[in-house]
């Protein structure tokens, strides 16, 4: 059985750039920025004021609700001001700004750091770790880890999965955190299956990644609760509904959790830093960050603290080569294009891509021409065409009818589209509309 | 760092390289091979044609959103697809400017006034097509091959003439410009297959349905099943239509399903019409009836979002199943007021999601066969129907004919020996290359002695189409009669051919060649034209001329 989910497309994967390029730690010069919402759920309480010193790993911010996460300052310094920034999503969020004072004086992570044998460790001791480190999901949503692992029905989850298909062209930072981390990600998993006993840990990861593949091979030959499922390479591979099917052929619509599938997935480097949690007592202050694309002079993977600059980091990847014509925070499929390099990298900031040239603006949108072609690739198999042109027509009803709600706004349809309409972009304005509608 | 101009736009950041006018590009150059072949094997006239139709397309396209102050569109080539498949659907010797007003048909009324490129409900090539067959019929199914009109080899199969299958897989028959060779087109079908244009389902689906329909109706009627399907395969333009026409993406469903659907309603129309319908060839009309099911099939095809059912394993689906029953019979059992309420707010929890209709699904897969049905059983009563009186009419019409034209003779009789062939090769090499002998009937005198002959000539140059000529000629070769079973000329002017003013003047003579003169006969050998109608009398002279040359030929004269 080959591990995978129908259509999805492949785009060029640029990963060469700087898949097998050492891991570089980047120590920021400037001011740190922390936005309070940097996760799913209410924003953080900040704890610090205007003026106070703050260490590496000191709490600045704590959760605002259940559904919410600590933030840590990943610099020493003195706290300048909290007032609203720009994030990379686009709008201002309230925000904690830090002076770095260049020492890296750090809190002592050992004092928190659990040192029992797994099979002693409790449910509440790992989760209270996972909490107070502050831990989010770092594939991109950022969502508070602790809620993941709490839920309803713990008993029915039998299959806890790490996604580390790193699907998105160019990023590298999964891979590279699984070639130069391999125990520790492995050892996060252990945790988090301690938490499930009976549960089964699959690391489902893209076949174009056969080194890593024979690393974690190697490394769980002797374990038998957790298999690695080398994944068809085809985007989006990652994608959480789709990486659960090809994995255990369960299937969830939008309406349900992983959990109702009996699953749970973790990004590998959540699995990462939950293990620095529990077994360092290190909060999550930094992560991997892969610099790419053809408009910078060194592609390079970073070790982030959160916090830093965009702009420091591209000068630390020597620059830009030419003009870049549009600069990602993300990947290309699903990244956000932004217009200003003055943003804190935050714990969900996957990469920053630098392209000369701007594909989308290339091309000019034309009629449908009824190809198929983005039906054919749909993974959330509805038809994005006729979706678009209900969007089109103001039919919202005809778009709910037509599984609307059911996009992953994953951009196969945009990218494969011969008219270059912009679909994914229609249908996504048209779902966030329904969803606010609803809020009321 | 210096300023930037950075462009923002929503994700994705990155595009395919496929455009529309790449997959245009690529449907034209699929149809090179069929093209070539055509102008090779039908000659200037129909390189002419495919030039004229492609011009005006992209013409037509043009003025039209110039006059409309829309974008002008005529980049993305599909104005040349067009244009291309509408000219292969047209035989050789069609007028040019009848290809043109065909264009310009489906051009402007079928693509553009419905709203341009990915609107139009029908294949607009199709339609231009039918749109000629009904307005320019018998321009439209003549068709000439090596000079010489001739049947299609459908129609030939289906008269139960002979016909030879390789010629039909090459391309070396009659037809219209881009059908005839079945490799040509399947050269140009793989070349799309390859750089993925074109999915294989619809055209196999609908070849395959066709094949089977076929040869189980040969079978039935104890003809040759292999030849007989082979041939219904590489005629009739089964090629272009199922290659290149029904898997035109604007008319076609986008659901798998639909796909299916469609193939196999195509495949059905196609065999009904081809054997019980008007004409040997029904790939047109099957396509463009079909284009207008789209909207219907693609309604009830369309797909199961995930995770709403498509991916349940039949286990599992056993499994909920017999839960559901479970529960509705736990639900029966406790049937009081309160359970029910329970019941109920649960189900207004959530709204039902609309799924996949198995049974909307199953009904418009019978409305479509018996749409398909009824279409064709009426097709075929009307057929049967008429079949028979339109023979009797035909033998009558032709019986009254042989006494008029040779008014002494005590019987008329046919022979099935009679090499025409040949004789036609002589007729065109004796100078009358746009006259065909269709029959030699033998004239007897009561005594059932040789009278002489009745020859029916098709003239191919008549100014409306063809001029079927019947006429009684002696043994000594004196004219005896003269009469028309065909005449398609404009009244007043070259329908007064018909008249006994004009076709008299050949009855009693008996000259090697007649010739027509506008200042008034003064020999034997002159005939009176008809007034504004030279061309008429120049065809209807040329036939009986060849019908005269022939019965001398044949009385040693």
């Amino acid at each position: 059985m080959k591990f995978t989910f129908k259509g999805g497309i492949h785009p060029y994967e640029g990963k060469e750039l700087t898949e097998d390029k050492e891991v570089k730690e980047y120590l920021p010069k400037g001011d740190m920025v922390y936005p309070l919402s940097q996760h799913i759920g209410a924003p953080a309480k900040p704890v610090v004021k205007k003026g106070d010193r703050v260490l590496v790993g000191q709490l600045i911010a704590e959760a605002g609700g259940f559904v919410s996460a600590n933030i840590h300052s990943s610099v020493s310094g003195t706290v300048k001001v909290i007032e609203n920034r720009l994030t990379s999503s686009g709008s201002k969020v309230n925000s904690i700004v830090i002076e770095n004072d260049g020492q890296f004086e750090s809190v002592d992570f050992a004092a928190n750091a659990i040192d029992k044998p797994l099979e002693e460790l409790t449910k509440e001791e790992i989760l209270d770790a996972i909490k107070a480190a502050g831990v989010v999901g770092m594939g991109g949503a950022g969502f508070p880890t602790h809620v993941k692992l709490s839920p309803k029905e713990p008993d029915k989850i039998d299959t806890i999965i790490v996604n580390a298909s790193e699907c998105e062209p160019y990023l590298t930072s999964d891979y590279r955190r699984i070639m130069d981390e391999a125990d520790k990600v492995i050892g996060g998993l252990e945790i988090v299956l301690t938490m499930f006993p009976g549960a089964k840990g699959i690391i489902g990861i893209e076949d174009n990644k056969p080194k890593a593949i024979k690393l974690l091979k190697e490394k769980l030959a002797d374990k038998e609760n957790i298999v690695v499922n080398a994944l068809k390479t085809k985007y989006p591979e990652g994608a959480e509904r789709q990486l659960i099917y090809a994995n255990t052929g369960r299937y969830i619509n939008s309406k349900m959790l992983p959990a109702d599938a009996g699953c749970i997935v973790h990004n590998v480097d959540t699995v990462y830093a939950i293990y620095e949690a529990v077994r360092e007592g290190r909060p999550l202050i930094d992560r991997l960050v892969t610099v790419s694309g053809d408009a910078i002079e060194e592609p390079t993977n970073f070790v982030v603290k959160t916090g830093t600059s965009y702009k420091e980091l591209i000068e630390a990847a020597g620059g830009f080569k030419g003009t870049p014509e549009k600069i990602i925070a993300g990947g290309p499929m699903m990244g956000k294009a932004i217009y200003e390099l003055d943003l804190p990298a935050t714990k969900s900031s996957s990469a920053i891509l630098l392209m000369s040239k701007d594909e989308v603006a290339e091309y000019e949108e034309s009629p449908c021409i009824r190809c198929g072609r983005c039906v054919d690739v749909c993974p959330g198999r509805v038809m994005p065409n006729a979706l678009a042109n209900a969007v089109e027509r103001d039919d919202i009803d005809t778009f709910m009818s037509l599984n609307g709600m059911e996009c992953c706004e994953c951009g196969c349809c945009s990218y494969v589209c011969p008219a270059k309409r912009h679909l994914t972009q229609t249908i996504a304005g048209a779902r966030k509309l329904v969803l606010a509608s609803r809020k009321k | 760092m210096e300023e930037m101009n950075l462009k923002i736009s929503a994700s994705p950041h990155v595009r395919s390289k496929a455009t529309t006018s790449d997959i245009m590009f690529d449907v034209i150059l699929a149809l090179v091979p069929a093209t070539a072949f055509g102008i090779y094997q039908f000659g200037f006239s129909a390189g002419v044609l495919v030039a004229v139709c492609i011009l005006t397309a992209v013409l037509a396209e043009m003025i039209y959103q110039k006059a409309m102050h829309k974008k002008v569109t005529i980049g993305d080539y599909s104005a040349v697809v067009t244009g291309l498949l509408l000219a292969l659907n047209l035989p050789p010797t069609l007028p040019w400017w009848m290809a043109m007003v065909g264009t310009i048909f489906a051009i402007i009324v079928v693509k553009q006034l419905f709203g341009g490129l990915g609107q139009n409900f029908m294949n607009p090539a199709l339609a231009g097509r039918c749109f000629l067959v009904l307005s320019f019929g018998s321009y439209m199914t003549r068709f000439v091959l090596d000079g010489v009109t001739q049947a299609t080899p459908l129609a030939n199969l289906r008269n139960g003439l002979p016909i030879n299958i390789k010629d039909m897989f090459l391309g070396y028959t009659a037809g219209t410009i881009g059908e005839t060779s079945a490799l040509a087109l399947l050269v140009g079908a793989a070349y799309l297959l390859i750089k993925r244009v074109i999915s294989p389902k619809i055209p196999l689906i609908y070849i395959g349905t066709l094949a089977i329909c076929v040869a189980i109706y040969a079978a039935t009627k104890d003809y040759n099943v292999v030849d007989y399907t082979l041939a219904h395969l590489c005629g009739g333009g089964l090629m272009l239509g199922a290659w290149f026409m029904a898997t035109d993406y604007v008319t076609s469903p986008i659901t798998a399903w639909g796909k299916v659907i469609f193939g196999v309603t195509l495949g059905l129309l196609t065999f009904v019409l081809r054997i019980f319908g008007g004409t040997p060839e029904g790939v047109s009309y099957a396509i463009i009836i079909s284009n207008l099911l789209v909207p219907l099939i693609e309604k009830v095809t369309a797909p199961k979002s995930f995770g709403y059912g498509a991916e349940v394993s039949k286990e599992e689906k056993k499994a909920a199943k017999a839960e559901a029953k479970a529960a509705k019979e736990a639900e029966n059992a406790e049937a009081d007021e309160k359970s029910a309420q329970i019941a109920e707010a649960e189900n207004n929890d959530e709204k039902p999601v609309k799924k996949f209709d198995a049974k909307s699904f199953v009904n418009a897969i019978v409305v479509l066969f018996a749409i398909t049905l009824v279409m064709g059983a009426a097709l075929g009563v009307v057929n049967n129907v008429t079949k028979e009186p339109i023979a009797k009419t035909k033998q009558e019409a032709k019986e009254t004919a042989y006494k008029n034209v040779f008014p002494t003779a005590a019987k008329v009789a046919t022979s099935d020996t009679v090499d025409y062939a040949s004789i036609n090769d002589v007729v065109h090499q004796l100078g009358y290359p746009s006259v065909d002998i269709d029959e030699l009937a033998v004239a007897l005198d009561s005594s059932g002695a040789l009278a002489g002959y009745v020859v029916t000539a098709t003239t191919s140059e008549g100014y409306g189409g063809d001029i079927q000529v019947i006429v009684g000629v002696s043994v000594d070769g004196t004219v005896q009669g003269v009469d028309f079973l065909t005449i398609n000329e404009t009244v007043g002017f070259g329908l007064n051919a018909k008249e006994p003013e004009f076709k008299d003047q050949f009855v009693g003579k008996k000259v090697l060649t007649f010739e027509y003169t506008k200042t008034g006969a003064t020999k034997d050998s002159q005939i009176d034209a008809i007034s504004g109608a030279t061309i008429t009398t120049s065809a209807v002279v040329d036939a009986i001329n060849a019908a005269v040359m022939i019965v001398n030929l044949l009385g040693g004269v």
